[in-house]
């Protein structure tokens, strides 16, 4: 804090949601006085004003002391989100685009890709043109592969002359095809501007080096996923802890992995961006109606499903009372499917110990709710604890510059930042159509027993703060972390409790769409109360 | 950080409101100008030049059908965008032959690529306005001389016609309710149509059509009947459908109704990019909301509009979830609680 502010704001600008917290120093100890997230459009100043007056209206003695009356002077660190962009991604062959447009993928961009081994000139040029692609990444290998240095040249020549009639578009040359830069000098003033970029697989770990040029043109210090990331990062560094992050938002969603280590290294802090893991894509096809459909517990036929995903996109924040509420947290589980399908890397990586949910998707469900939506569709076997992000505190503190300070900060809230879900604990390998064992949960308030009956989905009432050790004893041989009979796991609770999850993994659910909807809304009775009514 | 600005000024100046509606999202009801987008592709002639006056029906590009690239010997000077013509070959008798033209897309090795063809159709001008900037091969944009009520979709192509309120708000127009005497007119159907009736309304020499909602289903149906129809016949007369809200029933807004009603009997054309009603604003002067106004744009009462009557923070509604609420009163009824994002100010 600068200025002697007492404290300051947090301002997650997203594409359809706008969210403020303010935070003051309390004790010694900056903490988080209040948040307030209402649809993006909403003035900030405005939303700003009636937080500080809620906090105050609230504690007016702390509200006093921490002097908000002159809370206008305060600082802000602010997020924001940028629309995902087009961009187009051209390559002589095949081979070398998939790297290309991998990059462009896991960066945010809406990618748009040909290569001159499938498309003539004419049709290679018809993406550069198009006005919703801001930039295009032309690139090859380097050193370039025999099959497509005879491309590069015209490549280059066919992109230069995009850049002629469209001086706003940037221009990124990769790879060898950086040495055809001689090719745009003629356009050196244009306000795109024309930038050399590395191969696709340059880099530790391969392709991070493009990645991170790709970010920096598609947002600019503040955007907010990778700042998420960033936040992430911090939390993993803060709490010596592995990290997962699940942010969705309206128009793209990202995924981040973060280990105990340094919160800016590239081995530690592991994300991608996903245009399409964003709550609605922009014209829903029939995968995406596939999705939502698979688990939404409203009855829709498929042209109703996809007339409402189009009236979510347009209005995100409208019609959320009643069954738009379960409608919208069903395109939730929906965008973290395809965000987790388009990330496997991440998958791959050993397992967190905490996975900490965000953004606008889940702004007007239950704790609960949002508890079970990731269990169904994140499910890897062993035990985590659940957290979200209630304030969008995380991208906003991730977009302080200096890594030790960010760590600083978010330690310092720790307690603040988040609230828990819960712990979800998911064997993997129980035989079906028997009692799989018992599980006794040791809590400070005494012992409870319940039997572990394969396929369900067990709660165990454990409150915000509790800890307790949940003690397996199972029939057979599972696989939890490792694999073996009897367990004994520590266990944090939340809103959601402790939820053992005894379904199958990955999670079958029955063809039948009135049978798989029961299912589905059995499962989410029990975690939002007066949903779907 | 940035830079603090006061926050607290925002609530002191301006005009009295009741306190907690600078939250609610404010749009503009009517846009004062709009800049059309018609696209083009490489090989498309354009006919206008930037800075130069259009009228509506005037020709402003010429559309290839049947583009197809050429490569040929680099001679100097030229830039990609510019035309290219063959030297024109003459027949026996002397007399110059038809020949083949088209845009430079790029010089490469020598020689230079062409997107060429033989086949054009004309595109006209969807509106009054003077042309801001011509990018071959990209597209053109029109600095619209008229106001516009935007809408959410517009499909077909841009369409003009005498403006006639054919249901209510809240009503729906079926095929057999349609009249030949509305032929030449842009007809503004209430909360939904359907298919059978856009293209019966087309079939009639209806121009255009104002409506709340078009379910995806009947947006497809169309759209394959529009395709048929170019494939059949060469060219279609002009017809548009401007969407104003979205995909699921409601009404057409009591705002944009009761300007619409205003607009009944004048000229008014249908914009497709960005999808917009356009108007001449002479003479229909801007009914400001008073204030305190506040439009649903969603939920079970989207379209009313109702008075401001406070804040009152987050509230548990149907379906068990808790969101920021605001008390509004429709009418001489007492007020009710609805979420602030299904709220909206209009400008």
């Amino acid at each position: 804090m600068t200025g002697g502010a007492r404290g300051f704001y947090a301002l997650d600008l997203g594409v359809a949601t706008t969210s403020a917290a303010l935070i003051g120093r309390v004790a010694g100890r900056l903490r988080l006085l209040g948040a307030l997230s209402l649809p993006s459009g909403s003035p900030v100043d405005a939303l700003i004003a009636a937080l500080t007056d809620r906090f105050a209206g609230a504690d007016p003695d702390l509200a006093a002391d921490l002097q908000t009356d002159a809370s206008h002077r305060w600082p802000r660190l602010t997020a924001r989100s940028t629309p995902a962009a087009g961009l187009a991604v051209i390559a002589a062959t095949e081979r070398s685009l998939a790297p290309l447009v991998l990059a462009g993928q896991r960066t945010g961009w809406r990618v748009r890709s040909a290569s001159a081994e499938r498309l003539d000139p004419l049709a290679l040029t018809g993406p550069l043109l198009d006005r919703d692609v801001r930039a295009v990444l032309v690139g090859a290998a380097a050193p370039a592969a025999a099959d497509e240095r005879g491309a590069l040249g015209q490549l280059a020549a066919l992109t230069a002359a995009a850049a002629t009639r469209r001086p706003e578009l940037v221009i990124i040359l990769a790879g060898a095809m950086a040495e055809q830069a001689a090719r745009f000098e003629a356009s050196q003033d244009r306000a795109g501007g024309v930038l050399l970029g590395p191969a696709a697989t340059a880099g530790t770990p391969p392709g991070t080096t493009l990645r991170e040029l790709l970010t920096r043109v598609r947002g600019g210090a503040d955007e907010s996923r990778p700042a998420f990331a960033l936040g992430i990062g911090a939390l993993a560094a803060a709490l010596e802890r592995r990290v997962e992050g699940i942010e969705i938002g309206l128009d793209g969603g990202v995924r981040v992995h973060a280990g105990p280590g340094r919160s800016d290294d590239a081995h530690s802090l592991q994300w991608a961006v996903h245009a399409s893991g964003g709550l609605v894509p922009t014209e829903p096809d029939e995968a995406s109606i596939d999705g939502v459909l698979a688990w939404s517990t409203v009855r829709l036929d498929r042209h109703r499903t996809r007339d409402r995903l189009r009236d979510l996109r347009l209005v995100p924040w409208g019609s959320v009372a009643g069954e738009g509420a379960t409608f919208r947290l069903a395109a939730a589980r929906a965008a973290i499917a395809r965000l987790v399908a388009a990330t496997p890397e991440l998958s791959a990586l050993p397992p967190a110990d905490i996975v900490v949910v965000a953004g606008g998707a889940f702004a007007v469900a239950p704790g609960p709710a949002i508890a079970l939506a990731v269990a169904d569709v994140v499910r890897r076997p062993g035990a985590v604890q659940l957290a979200y992000d209630h304030a969008r505190l995380l991208a906003p503190l991730g977009t302080i510059g200096a890594a030790p300070q960010r760590t600083a900060v978010v330690a310092d809230m720790a307690s603040d930042l988040l609230v828990p879900l819960g712990s979800v604990i998911m064997p993997q390998g129980m035989r079906a159509g028997r009692s799989g064992g018992r599980l006794v949960v040791h809590g400070s308030a005494g012992s409870s027993e319940l039997e572990l009956l394969p396929g369900g989905l067990e709660l165990v009432d454990l409150p915000p703060g509790e800890t307790a050790v949940a003690e397996f004893q199972f029939r057979d041989a599972v696989r939890l972390g490792t694999r073996g009979r009897h367990f004994a796991v520590d266990v944090a609770g939340g809103l959601g409790g402790l939820l053992v999850d005894l379904r199958d993994i990955p999670l079958r659910l029955p063809d039948r769409p009135d049978r798989r909807r029961e299912v589905l809304a059995a499962w989410q009775e029990a975690l939002w109360m007066g949903g779907d009514r | 950080m940035s830079g603090p600005t006061d926050v607290r000024a925002v609530r002191r100046t301006g005009p009295v409101i009741p306190p907690g509606i600078e939250l609610v999202p404010a749009r503009r009801l009517v846009e004062p100008t709009v800049d059309a987008w018609l696209p083009l592709r490489p090989g498309d002639r354009p006919r206008v030049t930037a800075g130069q006056s259009v009228v509506p029906g005037m020709p402003l590009a010429d559309r290839v059908r049947d583009v197809r690239l050429l490569d040929v010997p680099a001679r100097p000077g030229g830039q990609p965008g510019e035309r290219w013509s063959a030297p024109a070959p003459r027949d026996g008798s002397g007399r110059p032959r038809a020949h083949s033209e088209g845009e430079m897309l790029f010089e490469a090795n020598g020689r230079w690529w062409i997107a060429a063809g033989d086949d054009h159709e004309p595109v006209h001008a969807p509106v009054e306005g003077i042309v801001r900037e011509v990018r071959p091969g990209v597209g053109l944009v029109i600095r619209t001389a008229g106001s516009a009520v935007p809408g959410v979709l517009a499909l077909g192509d841009a369409a003009r016609g005498r403006l006639e309120i054919a249901t209510d708000a809240d009503g729906e127009l079926r095929p057999r309710s349609l009249d030949v005497g509305s032929a030449g007119a842009v007809l503004v159907v209430g909360a939904r149509i359907d298919a059978e009736a856009l293209t019966r309304a087309r079939a009639m020499g209806i121009r255009g059509v104002v409506v709340a909602t078009l379910p995806g289903k009947d947006r497809r149906d169309y759209l394959a009947s529009e395709a048929r129809q170019r494939s059949a016949i060469h060219q279609l007369s002009p017809f548009a459908v401007l969407v104003l809200h979205g995909s699921q029933r409601r009404p057409i807004a009591e705002a944009e109704m009761r300007l619409l009603e205003r607009l009944a009997g004048r000229e008014v054309g249908i914009l497709g990019s960005p999808p917009a009603l356009l108007f001449d604003p002479q003479g229909v002067p801007p009914e400001l909301d008073r204030p305190g106004t506040v439009h649903v744009r969603s939920g079970p009462l989207a379209g009313r509009r109702g008075q401001w009557a406070g804040l009152v923070g987050p509230r548990r509604f149907a379906g068990g979830t808790h969101l920021e609420a605001a008390l509004v009163r429709f009418a001489a009824d007492p007020p009710i609680a609805l979420p602030i994002g299904d709220l909206e100010r209009l400008t």
